[in-house]
């Protein structure tokens, strides 16, 4: 016992601090931020009309729709599945409103409420068909992603719906701040909100349970059913919420609203430090994953990049994300390989 | 290669040592194996046999142990498996590994499926080959058939035949019948005889003394990783087994506890039957006991007997039938989440399976699934949580850097007080513990000790299941001993010691191959 107490007052005062240090590392976040600032940075130094405030506003009006899913999908992904329909649930979501505010001659706000209910209810199915019939959620939201488009179909056979009542192009138009409208509010506060339940609930750490392992967290007593459900539920709605505010925006239901937006929602929040593997990622990494993403899109724009190079930015910038996040990982925190050995000398 | 003649042991092993983190395995360890005989490796859990197993087949690194490993009387060190495969020993693992959507031949050849010929396949060729392994076994399998379509026990003489098909010097044998029933442990014995007769030396690995008895030429009795005897047939004797595998252990010391008197029961478990879960065959049947307020219960038996089955039916982690009442009140208990609103807590086995969440850090690995007292309205209070951490790391002596460290650097002995400090959130009325010191350290298995006694002095009614027999003699009151599901002994602190457990499970045994034929 003699050799414990040195060795406390020696680690006392070094750990604190080194592990704050591999803390802040290890923090998702950080990361992202610091790359994106310095992606900004150099789009700024390359040319300056960047950083104007047309080019801001647009790349805030659109990383507003996207990240609007991009919420529900993080916590999805925190729980342990995910979701490729959010795409088709957006259209079919702003069609379905749009029809019943115009063809049914709904009331505006009940047409939009009847819009999110599509969108929570397509998340209801995946949720159930994934949790209960054990169907993998890449076959159950793969399916649901062609599901929706045909239904998008079907439901306005092939034509924009138009027009919509004024009350829609009142949403899409009004300026908030900065040219800014009720879609970037709503996405912000949607973000603070859901960043804040995911760090600091009850219900936020049974999800982060539920996707590290979700047979502990049953033995421990959480219904890993109904949170797994509740996110599918949760991803539907945010996604119907997002359609409408496109088409709000566009002022027309249209058919192509949504379309290949499950990749960029995915690659986005992956790029913010959200494992696919379930159990780890923060909102506010997904959110700043997805703002960087459409900033490398817009930046290679304004800096004159032909086009097609943003698709291959966005691909390798993805990948990179993901190798970096693992080596990260590897070096850091988990470590199922590396227990024991090097820590046991003091028992002689 | 003219070395073949030079020595009668095709296998030889010489003072070898091991250790885990400072914790010995093997402690100078001789073992050998003459030609053409079957050699039985017997021991309890944790005397060092897969220890010795893994080092003879090359997953225990040459360098990561001591000792020499000679085959026919030439030194080898293998840095892998795959060496040790080349070098001609074979290894036919418990687990059935087999590749289920290919044919028998492709799994029998699987790994060197071109022969060393090309890169074409030549099935024809294979499916000949594995015809004359088979025909060699004496089996009446078709090479051409799809693994998926075969029973358990057939897919394990798949994998003898495709340790055979490199025609190995030794076949080790690893716990053969674990997954069969009695006919086909008939079945296996006639292979692994016909074998013999055919020259092949084999190590069979096992803690059943019935088939040791029934198939093998000379035996070598493992106990506390050493040599506890070496015995040829003419010595073989039931009686002789069990001395040397029980015999004098390493000293452990048990704190005291006395057995309360007349308490109440706590936990009544009444005709309990739990389905197996997938790949252990045997659930529990029939299982009946009470715990009073206070008593440590011990499960003895080998693994796969069951033990954990009854603690998972218990506590709702696998659906069973039969009655359990808590403080003389029947509870419905369909998943874990019951059985905790019932005041039962469930230490498993496996802490990196189904313990740890390697995602969270320590703090939240206590509290996960205990949040109600440190919430209000949904939200976790952060100071109340901290100081409910720091306290339960203070009581259970949890080293860790700090309550926000990853678990996955925390040693194993500390990981398990983790876990303890978890289940022991609710103050539970009922506890049940499956392995509680499996992979700690010696200082961290007396710890756990005394946290056993201390909980059952205040009250705690606790089921524990250890694969060490001396840990359920030296800390229960009270000891059953199950096998094949069921309970076939029970008897009270100083009615009996681990020969009455090893003697009970033994005849056992000898009933149900009995009553199999």
């Amino acid at each position: 016992m003699s050799s414990a107490a040195p060795a406390t007052t020696e680690e006392a005062p070094a750990l604190p601090w080194r592990s704050r240090v591999i803390g802040f590392i290890a923090i998702g976040e950080i990361g992202v931020i610091a790359a994106l600032l310095l992606l900004v940075a150099f789009f700024y130094f390359m040319q300056p009309a960047f950083l104007s405030e047309r080019n801001l506003r647009a790349i805030l009006n659109v990383v507003s729709f996207v990240g609007i899913i991009a919420i529900g999908q993080t916590m999805l992904l925190v729980a342990g599945e995910f979701d490729l329909s959010v795409g088709s649930v957006a259209g079919l979501s702003a069609v379905v409103a749009a029809k019943l505010m115009t063809a049914a001659a709904w009331p505006v706000a009940f047409a939009i409420v009847g819009g999110v209910g599509v969108g929570a209810l397509v998340g209801l199915v995946n949720g159930l068909i994934v949790v209960k019939l054990r169907i993998p959620a890449f076959i159950q939201t793969l399916g649901m992603l062609f599901i929706g488009q045909g239904l998008i179909q079907l439901v306005t056979d092939g034509y924009p719906v138009y027009p919509l009542p004024p009350e829609i192009g009142v949403i899409g138009t009004t300026n908030l701040a900065f040219g800014l409208g009720w879609s970037f509010a709503f996405f912000i506060v949607a973000a603070v909100l859901a960043d804040f339940v995911l760090r600091r609930t009850v219900l936020g750490r049974n999800m982060y349970a539920t996707g590290g392992n979700q047979e502990v967290a049953r033995l421990v007593g959480i219904n890993t059913s109904l949170y797994k459900i509740g996110a599918f539920v949760t991803v539907g709605a945010l996604a119907a919420i997002a359609g409408m505010f496109v088409m709000a925006d566009l002022g027309s239901g249209g058919t192509s609203i949504g379309s290949g937006w499950e990749l960029t929602v995915i690659a986005g929040v992956v790029v913010g430090g959200v494992s696919l593997f379930g159990g780890a990622g923060t909102i506010a990494g997904g959110v700043v994953g997805i703002l960087m993403l459409k900033v490398v899109q817009s930046g290679l724009v304004v800096i004159g990049v032909n086009s097609n190079w943003q698709q291959i930015a966005v691909g390798v910038i993805m990948v990179l994300a993901v190798g970096l996040d693992i080596l990260r990982r590897r070096y850091f925190t988990v470590g199922a390989g590396a227990r024991g050995g090097k820590k046991k000398p003091k028992s002689s | 290669m003219t070395d073949l003649a030079d020595s009668d042991y095709v296998i030889e092993a010489k003072a070898i040592t091991k250790s885990f983190a400072g914790v010995p395995a093997l402690r100078g360890v001789d073992f050998r194996v003459r030609r053409g005989e079957v050699h039985a490796l017997l021991g309890q859990n944790g005397a060092g046999k897969s220890t010795l197993v893994k080092i003879l087949n090359g997953v225990h690194r040459a360098g990561s142990y001591g000792g020499t490993i000679m085959l026919s009387g030439q030194p080898v060190s293998f840095a892998s498996p795959a060496e040790a495969r080349a070098s001609g020993v074979g290894y036919v693992p418990q687990e059935i590994e087999v590749l289920e959507q290919l044919s028998v031949a492709e799994n029998v050849f699987a790994g060197h499926i071109g022969l060393g010929e090309g890169v074409i396949i030549n099935r024809r060729r294979i499916e000949e080959r594995t015809r004359a392994i088979l025909d060699d076994l004496g089996l009446d399998l078709d090479p051409k058939a799809i693994v998926a379509s075969l029973t358990s026990a057939q897919r394990h003489l798949v994998m003898i035949a495709r340790a055979l098909a490199l025609k190995p010097r030794v076949l080790m044998l690893d716990e053969p019948t674990a997954s069969l029933s009695g006919t086909e442990v008939d079945a296996l014995f006639g292979v692994l005889r016909r074998l013999r007769a055919q020259g092949v030396t084999m190590i069979y690995i096992t803690h059943r003394l019935p088939e040791v008895l029934a198939v093998c030429d000379s035996a070598t009795v493992l106990r506390d990783g050493q040599v506890a005897a070496e015995l040829t047939r003419a010595e073989f004797d039931e009686e002789r087994f069990i001395f040397s595998m029980s015999g004098q252990r390493l000293q452990k010391l048990f704190p005291a506890h006395d057995a309360p008197l007349a308490a109440r029961p706590v936990l009544v478990v009444e005709n309990l039957s739990v389905a197996g879960r997938a790949g252990a065959i045997y659930g529990a049947r029939d299982v009946s006991f009470s715990v009073a307020a206070g008593e440590i219960v011990g499960l003895a038996g080998l693994l796969g007997s069951g033990r954990s089955e009854i603690l998972h039916g218990i506590y709702g982690r696998e659906p069973a039938e039969g009655r359990i009442l808590v403080d003389g009140e029947p509870i419905a208990i369909r998943s874990p989440r019951d059985a905790r609103d019932a005041g039962i807590a469930l230490l498993t086995e496996d802490r990196k399976r189904d313990g740890l969440l390697f995602n969270l850090p320590v703090s939240a690995n206590i509290t996960i699934g205990n949040l109600g007292p440190f919430a209000s309205r949904g939200m976790v209070r952060g100071e109340r949580e901290r100081s409910a951490v720091r306290d339960a790391m203070r009581q259970l002596n949890v080293k860790a850097p700090s309550p926000q460290a990853s678990v996955a650097h925390l040693s194993g002995g500390n990981q398990q007080k983790l876990l303890f400090a978890r289940v022991l959130m609710r103050a539970p009325k009922v506890l049940l513990l499956d392995e509680p010191t499996k992979g700690v350290d010696a200082a961290t298995r007396h710890e756990i000790y005394r946290l056993v006694v201390e909980l059952a002095d205040k009250g705690v009614a606790l089921v524990i299941v250890a694969s060490e027999l001396d840990e359920v003699i030296g800390l229960c009151d009270r000891c059953l001993t199950i096998a094949d599901g069921r309970v076939v002994d029970e008897f009270r602190r100083g009615e009996g010691g681990e020969d009455r457990v090893l003697r009970a499970v033994a005849a056992a045994q000898a009933e149900s191959v009995r009553a199999a034929s």
